[in-house]
């Protein structure tokens, strides 16, 4: 496993620092938000790429969210001694992200939209804009926002020449990538997938997208406290930005090459809400069947799940209908069953959200610690579950649940559990 | 694992494209050889070093939008509005009474790109922060006003992930919904994901497909500065040329193509039409671009199938019309078929359409499905003098289906491959 995110560059740094309780949330350093309604967000802090690889001036023009993939890929693959290992067939070797798109080259766009638009007509100089354009925009860095790029260096660079897919389903997307991944081991089509994700939106339009939906925090004066999933008084999510890398692998082939095993896939569900691009059905309808598919594939008894890892954003919808939706499917035990939000410390990571998430579901499994729900102070009567309120706990716990549910109604949960040999 | 009994068909054909919309334009114009390829008009671009494009004039996403609900438009980019009319054909063909499907067991999944926001929105936040100083962006005054004069539904336009969000909201489709983000092949590795999932009995219809459009500025503008396209400006009509000695790049075009996908037992008990079976599905990485994962991808998918490369009667490749990346997929189709005894010819369909990007497979594939409903495989146009470095047997005239198989081939300039193979019913 591999990670880079807000709350450290490495695995054992993001656990270590949720189990403390930290948050990753400071005010934007990224580009001047002063006057933005939202000034602050998880923030990946003194990342340099040149410490994780040797090579670092080949991503120069790539996006963030490619720059931190690759230093969690570089992580995961050391860990799962795969790295430059041509024991194992390179071809049986693939990749399935959920990756976002790279960043808008905004400065520039801005210039020559300004320059080109006529307001009296609301309409463009497209010929003005064109010239423009093409004489200031920067090829490679125009190409590398293309949200192909990042799963094909990955798979160029360290030498994964099985199948190579990338999805991109908003807040769920590198969840669904895992549990296709998953799925791709377990039919045959690849023995070893590099599955994960990698996303950052802190930038300039990002931010302006989010605060058009409202779906943010606005909370500037204290920026720590601003995500409080399931607290009575939270009021949306903090933007956060990362990577989180996994090695999947078919147990054989894993045991013949004395691989050291963290925990095994064991549940995947995948549905869609259908309902509205702007929120989930108040209902839970689609996470419930969504969660019921991840149970029915795992072959788990309800009363087997020891640790939800939530969806958890800090918004009022969300936080809601997730906990209408566990208490649906797990019934009485719900209420025995401890919940919490990693987006409490880490803001939403958006399509790297789930990877990182279901790392920490591991990490929880292997060290028999739950990590907590920080702010959360004034309980929700609707929210009743118990969400490992501000404290880390010591749990011993064989199975896991990871929900991501995306924007636009695409909901994924994921069952790990521990491996016994 | 066990190899699952249950089978995926192809009961419904949705297509926007520029040579025609619905299965009867699209078929009519191949028979006919007519290019969709003109200059292109959607827009001033003059500016720009190639002004020709697959365009699809006088679309009207209405005409496919129940009425109740055509308020959702004005949030749907008209890449959406593609996928979406897209999938109302498709649906519309497979002769689905949406009331007998369960919801829960119809999934969507949508190959799909980067959507670049329309300029005219950004004008005004734009105009406000970039007053004083013509080179100068003020984030302040951007934060503070100009955001607010953006639409606030404004980025919920513009995700990949909402083509198959909107279908799947218009048709109350809950089950599995995914969007592939991988460039050319983004539609093909959808439809190789839908046919596993069904094989997994997670669902029993899907619609699947892609659709893009990059003919508005900032797309143009952006894509002329990283992708190899034509000069030929003169020339629409002959200026893509797959495989063609005289080729000199690709051409933009936009456009949607989608599929029903049932599982076989769910077709027959509703007496659905049967286009094909899907049969097989293989994907891999070509590292360096050289054609040998190409090759590995399509054997996959023929071992998938099991069946022998002889066993296919035509090849429906990517044929983009670039130098360099027709000769790897040459090479690459060469490794896997140049030892038939009997040639597989290839058809490349983008010779009329140009290159729908993220809507190219699942478009192109309609040509070899309707080709063998037909009996018969459409001609590559311009295919006028054979490139040496290109060694496959392209089509230029039309020709009888001899055989059940066609395969369908893409891949991304950066060597993201995938093959489906699929079966005349």
């Amino acid at each position: 496993m591999g990670a880079i995110t807000p709350l450290g560059h490495s695995v054992e740094e993001l656990f270590r620092s949720q189990i403390e309780g930290q948050s990753g949330v400071s005010p934007i350093e990224l580009f001047n938000a002063r006057q933005f309604p939202t000034r602050f967000a998880a923030q990946v802090k003194n990342f340099d790429l040149g410490r994780h690889v040797k090579d670092a001036e080949r991503f120069v023009d790539s996006g963030a969210n490619c720059r931190f993939a690759v230093a969690a890929t570089q992580q995961a693959l050391a860990d799962a001694d795969l790295l430059d290992n041509h024991k194992v067939d390179r071809t049986r070797c693939g990749v399935y992200l959920g990756c976002g798109e790279g960043i808008q080259d905004f400065h520039n766009l801005i210039r020559l939209v300004a320059q080109s638009y006529r307001p009296e007509q609301r309409s463009v100089d497209t010929a003005l804009f064109a010239r423009g354009g093409l004489s200031c925009f920067h090829s490679h860095r125009e190409f590398e926002q293309e949200p192909h790029t990042a799963p094909a260096h990955l798979a160029d660079y360290f030498d994964l020449q099985g199948p190579n897919f990338n999805c991109l389903t908003a807040c769920a997307a590198s969840s669904q990538a895992i549990g296709e991944a998953t799925e791709m081991i377990r039919h045959g089509d690849a023995d070893v997938m590099l599955s994960g994700g990698a996303h950052s939106m802190i930038h300039p339009f990002g931010l302006t997208g989010f605060n058009l939906l409202t779906a943010l925090s606005t909370n500037n004066a204290e920026p720590t406290r601003a995500s409080r999933p399931c607290d009575l008084n939270r009021h949306g999510f903090v933007l956060g930005e990362g990577a989180g890398m996994v090695v999947l692998e078919e147990l054989e082939h894993a045991r013949r090459r004395g691989a050291s095993i963290y925990a095994e896939m064991t549940g995947y569900g995948s549905t869609g809400d259908a309902f509205r691009i702007t929120d989930s059905c108040p209902d839970g309808r689609g996470a419930i069947a969504c969660i019921r598919g991840a149970m029915k594939d795992s072959g788990l008894a309800p009363t087997d799940i020891g640790y939800i890892n939530a969806h958890g954003t800090s918004t009022q919808v969300n936080d809601r209908g997730e906990t209408i939706a566990i208490k649906n499917v797990f019934g009485d035990f719900a209420y025995k069953i401890p919940v919490s939000s990693s987006k409490s410390m880490l803001g939403h990571l958006i399509a790297a959200a789930g990877a990182v998430e279901l790392i920490t579901a591991v990490m929880a499994l292997r060290r028999a610690i739950l990590p907590p729900t920080i702010n959360y102070e004034v309980p929700d009567p609707d929210c009743d579950l118990d969400y490992i309120p501000n404290v880390a706990r010591e749990k011993r716990v064989e199975h896991a649940l990871s929900n991501s549910f995306g924007f636009g109604g695409q909901n994924i949960s994921l069952i790990v559990s521990r491996f016994h040999a | 694992m066990a190899p699952s009994s249950r089978r995926a068909v192809v009961t419904g054909l949705g297509m926007v494209t520029p040579i025609g919309t619905g299965k009867a334009a699209f078929w009519e114009a191949l028979s006919s050889r007519r290019s969709g390829i003109r200059p292109l008009t959607a827009f001033d671009a003059s500016a720009l070093p190639c002004r020709v494009a697959g365009q699809i004039n006088g679309f009207d996403a209405k005409q496919y939008i129940d009425k109740k609900e055509r308020k959702s438009i004005k949030v749907m980019s008209r890449t959406i509005q593609l996928a979406v009319a897209g999938a109302q054909l498709a649906l519309d063909d497979a002769g689905v009474d949406k009331a007998q499907l369960d919801p829960a067991r119809f999934g969507v999944e949508f190959g799909a790109g980067l959507i670049a926001s329309e300029l005219e929105e950004i004008g005004p936040p734009a105009r406000i922060s970039v007053d004083a100083h013509p080179d100068f962006v003020d984030l302040d005054k951007w934060g503070a006003e100009g955001l607010a004069s953006m639409p606030p539904l404004w980025m919920l336009k513009y995700l990949p992930n909402m083509l198959a969000s909107h279908v799947s909201i218009l048709h109350n489709a809950q089950g599995p919904n995914n969007t592939i983000t991988e460039n050319e092949v983004a539609s093909l590795l959808a439809l190789g994901e839908a046919y596993r999932i069904i094989a997994r009995d997670l669902a029993d219809f899907f619609l699947v497909g892609g659709a893009d459009s990059k003919l508005n500025p900032l797309s143009m503008v952006r894509h002329s500065l990283f992708m190899p396209l034509t000069r030929r400006n003169e020339d629409p009509e002959r200026a893509c040329r797959p495989f063609d000695r005289s080729r000199d790049g690709m051409i933009l075009g936009e456009g949607a193509g989608v599929l029903a996908v049932e599982e076989l037992e769910h077709a027959k008990k509703r007496g659905a039409h049967i286009y094909a079976e899907i049969v097989g599905f293989g994907a891999a990485f070509d590292r360096g671009c050289k054609g040998p994962g190409l090759a590995r991808a399509v054997r996959a998918a023929l071992g998938d199938a099991g069946i022998a490369p002889e066993d296919v009667d035509h090849i429906n490749a990517q044929g983009t019309s670039a130098v360099e990346a027709d000769i790897w997929e040459a090479r690459g189709l060469h490794e896997v078929f140049g030892g038939c005894k009997c040639p597989v010819p290839v058809l490349a369909v983008k010779s009329y359409l140009g290159s729908l990007i993220a809507g190219s497979s699942t478009t192109e594939l309609t040509a070899s499905l309707l080709a063998l409903e037909h009996g018969k495989v459409p001609a590559t146009l311009n295919y006028e003098e054979p490139d040496a470095r290109c060694p496959v047997p392209v089509i230029n005239e039309s020709q009888p289906v001899t055989k059940p198989y066609v395969v369908k081939v893409s891949f991304t300039e950066l060597g993201q491959c995938a093959a489906a193979v699929l079966k005349k019913w």
